[in-house]
């Protein structure tokens, strides 16, 4: 690692760049047009949300103030939990610990740091691991492993069952660090009676944990508030599926990344529901004028992403679809599976709903929620199995009128690099053209991105998709 | 009778396999020890360990798998659509790890290419990543389930005092191999890591009650045997799967002699018993699921670095050679932490990456192994 990447911590270093950008949020519009040709690694990225009007600017400030969160909780006495982006966050704000989401840390230095996060994800083989160890864990666990990142008080993961590759960054890094670990483990199989009285069992083991180490009781009253306040925010998100339909789609690009980004840091917050109800409202706004999301007069093909997006320097993959006039209508990591979303109507138990009568009600919907977010409900099992990943895809595509399907990953991926050439067969056999490229979605050492957009260009055009 | 093991050991279909065969039982394959042999026993098939040896080409297992999976479970797909495997009545495939986990997948679709390559028997079995009350029901369940369709499937039935049998007769298995391992690991070894591994190789290709025999002949002269070990360095094997002997020849020719591993085609395979009392299939998922060995059962490195610190001690090794396959995260990184941690407390390791499958890279491994006998002597 060079010695002037040891100089400054790298959760303090992109916090720095995140809060002074979430106050140039509130500067005049010449402020900020000046600033950013004072920023040129960052600018880029910055105006990728800037552009978006308040919902970016609201996304902003909630990054800024998550991060500030995870910084200050020590000082405020407040126990910080490392934790996975399917790790559902309202049981650890309940408890009234501040969740460190690995993956989202990773994000933000693959997107705002100069070189992005190679050091670090190079600083993990160094210790151990496989070079080709998921990246989306290693880009930013290499800081916390070096000693540049605050030192959090426990470790939770919930991906095995469903990804060992993150489970394992998770459980390396309790053996390495000497820290508390927990892991919710996932059966094959999502709904039934078995594997939710699975779930719930573990989810209680997980509460006596989080108490155990905390030293704090889950109250009431602050779980009541803030199952309130999840409830809303899946209606909104529910809503915003339910725009990504209408053709042209409404919904901009980017919404995808802000979705799950604030979700996975916030979920159960009120800034959350916050920046979700701005989405919703300027979403519905395009769609009552029947334009698209995009910044393109048409809307020329409609892809989804049926696992990750890509998130190498400034975050271009959102505005490379933009100016091609293309949606993006979401990746795997934005579908929750409550009940009432469009895609899990009368998908009976597959989806979870929220109860909210009783404590044990309470509790056991946040099993059932955090046993269906992102990749612990579509891989945990075969990939051809009912209910899993390649029925969620068909069922999406058919819904959201996918012109195509992509699949972006890291090369860390063991467990869906394992079927996705089944799975993208499976998907051009049922009519939709799919895209699989082998590239990591954290680091550009594997294929550029310039190499990205050469294939995604020349599969739109080789398929007809795009004329 | 060792060079008979040998040969077991270094082919997929071998004389005993035939006879089997021959005399219309049936067999099936399993690819991890996650997967109870005593319930196929129980149920007169003969339980075969699934392995990838002596594959020229990874032509099929390259088309299902992509590009960044473990060779292991590419080279027995490849073996399968080969027809290698024509022998197998069944297949049960767990999720042992994600890499052998889509195996289940990749077979079945390599079977709508390559007809007659998926046995009729094709189960898929998961195995919980803990310990817990919750999760040893969950498996016991799994394992009950995989029984039935067993039953179902090939009409016959396994009552309680039949599985009771098949306990008693792999524990006895068990022991004998875990008295070989204490000859191994004596000061006055009298075989090598290489004879001891096809011993414990053919045990998963072989009827157990033949194996049982043979092995207890073995062990009974091999105390009378002369050592081999005779000054040379002595060495433990850590870490992904290996059932390669030219692997460990070669690992013997640099002049160290292979006296203990933590392997799960070794020592994880025997190394603690079944309960013979109570319910055999709760004693059979207390005695699978409780086996820690395997960096799969997250958050259980202590356990596994006192095992290896154990046997260590025991076998007095000179020094720890901590293996990988390419793309397993879960040895892999954790061979790094094991490295830490022994280098600490005086025990030399090397830790190296290598691939599964026909030993192709033995200049460079011979190499780094020469250079680590250097190191130690």
């Amino acid at each position: 690692m060079k010695r002037e990447t040891r100089e400054y911590n790298y959760d303090w270093d992109i916090w720095t760049i995140l809060e002074n950008a979430a106050m140039v949020c509130d500067g005049t519009p010449k402020e900020y047009r000046s600033l950013l040709s004072l920023i040129p690694h960052f600018g880029t990225a910055l105006d990728a949300f800037m552009k978006q009007g308040e919902p970016g600017v609201l996304f902003i400030k909630l990054l800024a103030k998550y991060i500030r969160r995870c910084l200050t909780a020590g000082g405020e006495g407040k126990k910080t939990v490392l934790t996975s982006f399917s790790m559902a966050t309202p049981i650890l704000y309940a408890l009234d610990i501040v969740p460190i989401c690995l993956e989202a840390f990773t994000i933000f230095g693959t997107v705002v740091l100069k070189r992005g996060t190679s050091e670090f994800l190079d600083y993990c083989c160094e210790l151990g691991f496989t070079e080709t160890s998921c990246s989306s864990q290693r880009g930013a666990l290499g800081a916390f492993l070096s000693g540049l990142a605050t030192r959090p008080d426990m470790i939770v993961c919930n991906s095995p069952g469903w990804c060992d590759s993150n489970a394992n960054s998770y459980s390396f890094a309790s053996a390495y660090l000497d820290i508390p670990f927990y892991q919710l483990n996932y059966p094959s199989e999502v709904s039934g009676k078995r594997s939710a009285t699975y779930h719930r069992q573990d989810y209680r083991n997980l509460i006596a944990f989080l108490e155990g180490h905390s030293g704090n009781r889950l109250d009431l009253d602050m779980l009541r508030d803030i199952i309130d306040e999840t409830i809303r925010q899946d209606e909104l998100i529910n809503d915003l599926c339910d725009l990504q339909m209408l053709v042209p789609n409404p919904v901009p690009n980017i919404y995808d990344l802000m979705i799950y980004g604030a979700k996975s840091c916030m979920n159960g917050r009120p800034e959350l529901t916050e920046v979700l109800e701005s989405m919703v409202r300027h979403a519905k706004a395009n769609a009552a004028n029947g334009a698209s999301g995009n910044s393109t007069e048409y809307e020329k093909a409609r892809g989804l992403f049926c696992y990750i997006d890509h998130y190498t320097t400034d975050a271009r993959l959102w505005d490379w679809l933009d100016r091609n006039g293309i949606s993006h209508l979401g990746s795997i990591l934005c579908r929750y599976w409550q009940a009432d979303a469009s895609y899990a109507v009368g998908r009976g138990d597959e989806a979870y709903r929220v109860e909210k009568g009783s404590l044990d009600g309470m509790i056991d919907s946040l099993a059932d929620m955090t046993a269906r977010m992102p990749m612990v409900k579509q891989i945990r099992g075969p990939y051809d199995a009912p209910q899993m990943w390649l029925e969620d895809n068909l069922n999406l595509a058919r819904l959201l009128k996918a012109d195509f399907v992509v699949y972006f990953s890291t090369v860390g991926c063991r467990n869906t690099w394992g079927a996705v050439k089944l799975l993208v067969r499976d998907l051009e056999k049922k009519g939709f053209p799919s895209l699989l490229l082998f590239l990591d979605s954290f680091d550009d050492r594997v294929m550029s991105w310039e190499a990205v957009t050469d294939k995604m260009s020349e599969f739109i055009h080789v398929r007809g998709i795009v004329s | 009778m060792i060079d008979a093991m040998k040969d077991i050991a270094q082919t997929i279909s071998n004389s005993h396999v035939k006879r089997w065969k021959d005399q219309g039982k049936k067999i099936i394959g399993y690819p991890c020890t996650f997967v109870p042999d005593e319930i196929i026993h129980a149920a007169g098939m003969l339980p075969f360990r699934l392995r990838g040896i002596n594959t020229t080409t990874l032509s099929i297992g390259d088309t299902y798998f992509g590009p960044v999976i473990c060779s292991f479970p590419k080279c027995i797909l490849q073996l399968a659509g080969q027809g290698d495997y024509s022998f197998l009545d069944g297949v049960v495939i767990v999720n042992g790890c994600d890499s052998m986990r889509r195996l289940d997948e990749c077979w079945r679709k390599a079977g709508e290419d390559y007809a007659g390559t998926v046995p009729g028997f094709f189960h898929y079995m998961g195995v919980p990543h803990k310990v817990a009350d919750y999760s040893l029901a969950w498996y016991a369940d799994e394992l009950r389930a995989f029984m039935e369709r067993l039953e179902e499937h090939f009409g016959v039935a396994v009552p309680a005092s039949s599985l009771r049998k098949s306990i008693k007769l792999y524990n006895q298995g068990r022991r004998l191999l875990i008295d070989l391992d204490s000859l191994r690991s004596s000061p006055d070894s009298p075989l090598t890591g290489e004879d001891a591994a096809a011993i414990v190789l053919a045990g998963f290709a072989m009827p157990r009650e033949d194996y049982t025999g043979t092995l207890k002949k073995i062990v009974k002269g091999l105390k009378k045997t002369t050592p081999v070990t005779n000054g040379r360095k002595r060495l433990m094997v850590v870490g992904s799967t290996s059932d390669d002997l030219d692997f460990i020849k070669l690992i013997e020719s640099s002049g160290g002699v292979v006296v203990s591993d933590t392997m799960c085609f070794g020592s994880r395979s025997y190394h603690d018993l079944v309960d013979e009392e109570g319910d055999p299939i709760e004693a059979l998922a207390s005695r699978y699921l409780s086996h820690k060995f395997c960096p799969r059962m997250f958050g259980y490195y202590r356990e596994r670095l006192e095992f290896i610190q154990e046997r260590a001690r025991m076998a007095r090794v000179d020094g720890v050679i901590l293996q990988n396959i390419r793309f397993c995260d879960l040895h892999g990184s954790e061979n790094g932490i094991f490295e830490r941690d022994l280098e600490a407390q005086g025990i030399p390791c090397m830790r190296m990456e290598r691939e599964y499958g026909p030993l192709v890279e033995t200049g460079r491994i011979k190499m780094r192994i020469d250079a680590f006998m250097e190191r130690i002597s």
